[in-house]
């Protein structure tokens, strides 16, 4: 337990046979802790969602209150950030937003982060991408292009700007997959090594003798455990709206490709 | 996404065993685990999207929108009534304005009648006053002619009384008399 | 034990990138305070520009933390 990396190990908790699928190759079906923190996850927003939504009266309650508070700032965004078009996007933003949420307030409390995995949040990325070049393409066809076609800069710069915006564009999902993931790793590896630092100072502690020297030390690790905690609450909702930020800029460059270049 | 020789449940039970000793890289790169979440994921993430686009979304805009319209309701019917109540000031204004119009009106009238009565009252009084004044001076008159009269008398009887007294001899009466009209001509 | 200890040195080597990090972060938002000093009302309309700042310039950072890891551990 007192390998800080262990928490992100994936566990098989029920084994499934492997099956092979077209295209894809073989998938393993087993249910791993990483499902069950998604499921949970997921049954937490849509049970969250339902007792906001089911009975939502004119006069909101508490939790009414809280759900409004976050549809009504997603909402705000889509609609400063894309424009007029951005009902259309909310829901999007929306779910990828309520998700990444729940997984990081739910990574505090379980013992196993799903944004912690590289292929949740990869997953998270590309899908947002990959949504983002189909909206670009639908929307603009090749005119698509344009957004690495600077005008405001000299003609002689912009192909080397156009350059650096299309490989700024292609590392798009790597840093939003990348920010997420690190974000949640760092936060859960620093409070691993300080809350390891309390148990080993304490045990040295107990030793007697000169180990007494540890407990000013393990007091200062609870400290900044307690600290980093709340540091990290606020990183888990920092994250999920940073994500949902970029996710509506994105957007916005391609919906509104037109009147912004 | 996944490598193809880390699938089969015991080669990746191997590889847990394997990555819990430590040292064995970085959990979140084992790729044998990404097929599985990612599948899982996409499949939560469809489930989701849809109830959010197509249950939770209208719901939380049509209870957004119902407390818009009641907020705006309410705010025009307090406008409304703000309106009357403002109505019904200027007309309890207006009433007020016109009650004391008539009420000083009502006074003018009272204090000029009562100043008429007061002023027919005097006129009576005056009247009577100055006939008993002129009564009065008409009978001091007579009483002084009458005075006036006894006074010549008086005179004339005294005038011959000194006349006698320093002469010696009664003046005669048309005598005095005529001193009298010559003197005082008040006879 | 050579490979080891080259690993850990350039793990730490690599998250020497996060100094930068924490330059960009602690100077957007001291550069926030200062405006929100100077014209408090326009200050909470920017929050949102703030931390998406933040988040952006941190990005970075946790990239040079991502490869110290990765070569660490990978």
């Amino acid at each position: 337990m007192a390998d800080p990396i262990h928490q992100f190990q994936i566990v098989k908790v029920v084994d499934l046979p492997d099956v092979t699928l077209p295209l894809v190759g073989m998938v393993d079906l087993a249910i791993t802790n990483s499902h069950i923190a998604m499921t949970i996850a997921f049954a937490a927003v849509v049970l969250f969602l339902t007792l906001v939504t089911s009975n939502a009266q004119v006069v909101p309650g508490r939790l009414q209150t809280i759900g409004e508070g976050l549809f009504g700032l997603i909402d705000n965004l889509t609609d400063s950030i894309i424009g007029h078009d951005g009902r259309k996007y909310f829901p999007y933003v929306f779910t990828v937003f309520v998700m990444i949420l729940a997984m990081n307030l739910l990574g505090m409390a379980l013992t196993f982060t799903a944004t912690s995995q590289l292929a949740i949040t990869a997953t998270f990325a590309v899908v947002t991408f990959g949504l983002v070049l189909v909206i670009g393409f639908a929307k603009n066809g090749l005119g698509f292009f344009k957004l690495f076609w600077p005008t405001g800069a000299p003609l002689v710069m912009r192909p080397v700007v156009g350059l650096i915006e299309f490989f700024s564009f292609m590392l798009r999902p790597v840093t939003l997959a990348l920010r997420l993931f690190g974000n949640m790793l760092g936060g859960h590896v620093a409070l691993k090594v300080f809350a390891g630092f309390v148990v080993t100072l304490g045990a040295m502690a107990a030793g007697g003798g000169f180990g007494l020297l540890g407990i000013p030390g393990a007091a200062l690790s609870m400290t900044m455990v307690v600290g980093l905690t709340a540091l990290e609450f606020l990183v888990a909702f920092l994250q999920a709206f940073v994500f949902a930020v970029l996710t509506c800029i994105y957007l916005n460059d391609v919906v509104n490709l037109d009147h912004a270049h | 996404m996944a490598t193809p020789e880390g699938h089969g449940a015991d080669t990746a039970h191997t590889a847990t065993t394997e990555a819990e000793h430590g040292s064995g890289g970085l959990p979140q790169f084992q790729f044998q685990h990404w097929g599985g979440q990612i599948a899982w994921l996409l499949i939560l993430f469809v489930i989701l999207y849809v109830l959010i686009a197509r249950v939770f979304t209208p719901r939380m805009r049509a209870v957004i929108d119902q407390r818009a319209s009641t907020i705006s309701g309410a705010l025009e019917t307090a406008r409304q009534v703000q309106a009357e109540a403002a109505d019904q000031a200027r007309a309890a204004a207006a009433e007020v304005a016109e009650a004391r119009a008539q009420s000083q009106r009502v006074a003018a009238e009272a204090r000029a009648k009562a100043a008429a009565e007061s002023a027919e009252r005097a006129a009576v009084e005056e009247a009577k006053v100055s006939e008993q004044v002129a009564q009065a001076e008409t009978r001091i008159a007579a009483m002084r002619d009458a005075a006036m009269s006894n006074v010549g008398a008086i005179a004339g009887e005294t005038a011959a009384a000194i006349v006698e007294k320093l002469t010696g001899k009664a003046a005669s009466a048309a005598d005095i008399k005529a001193a009298l009209v010559a003197r005082g001509g008040a006879a | 034990m050579e490979v080891e200890a080259a690993k850990a040195i350039g793990a730490g080597l690599a998250t020497l990138g996060m100094i930068g990090a924490g330059i960009g972060v602690g100077t957007i938002f001291g550069q926030f305070l200062a405006g929100a000093l100077r014209n408090p009302s326009a200050a909470a309309s920017q929050i949102g520009n703030l931390f998406v700042g933040a988040a952006l310039a941190e990005a970075l950072g946790i990239l040079a933390f991502v490869l110290g890891v990765l070569i660490y551990f990978g």
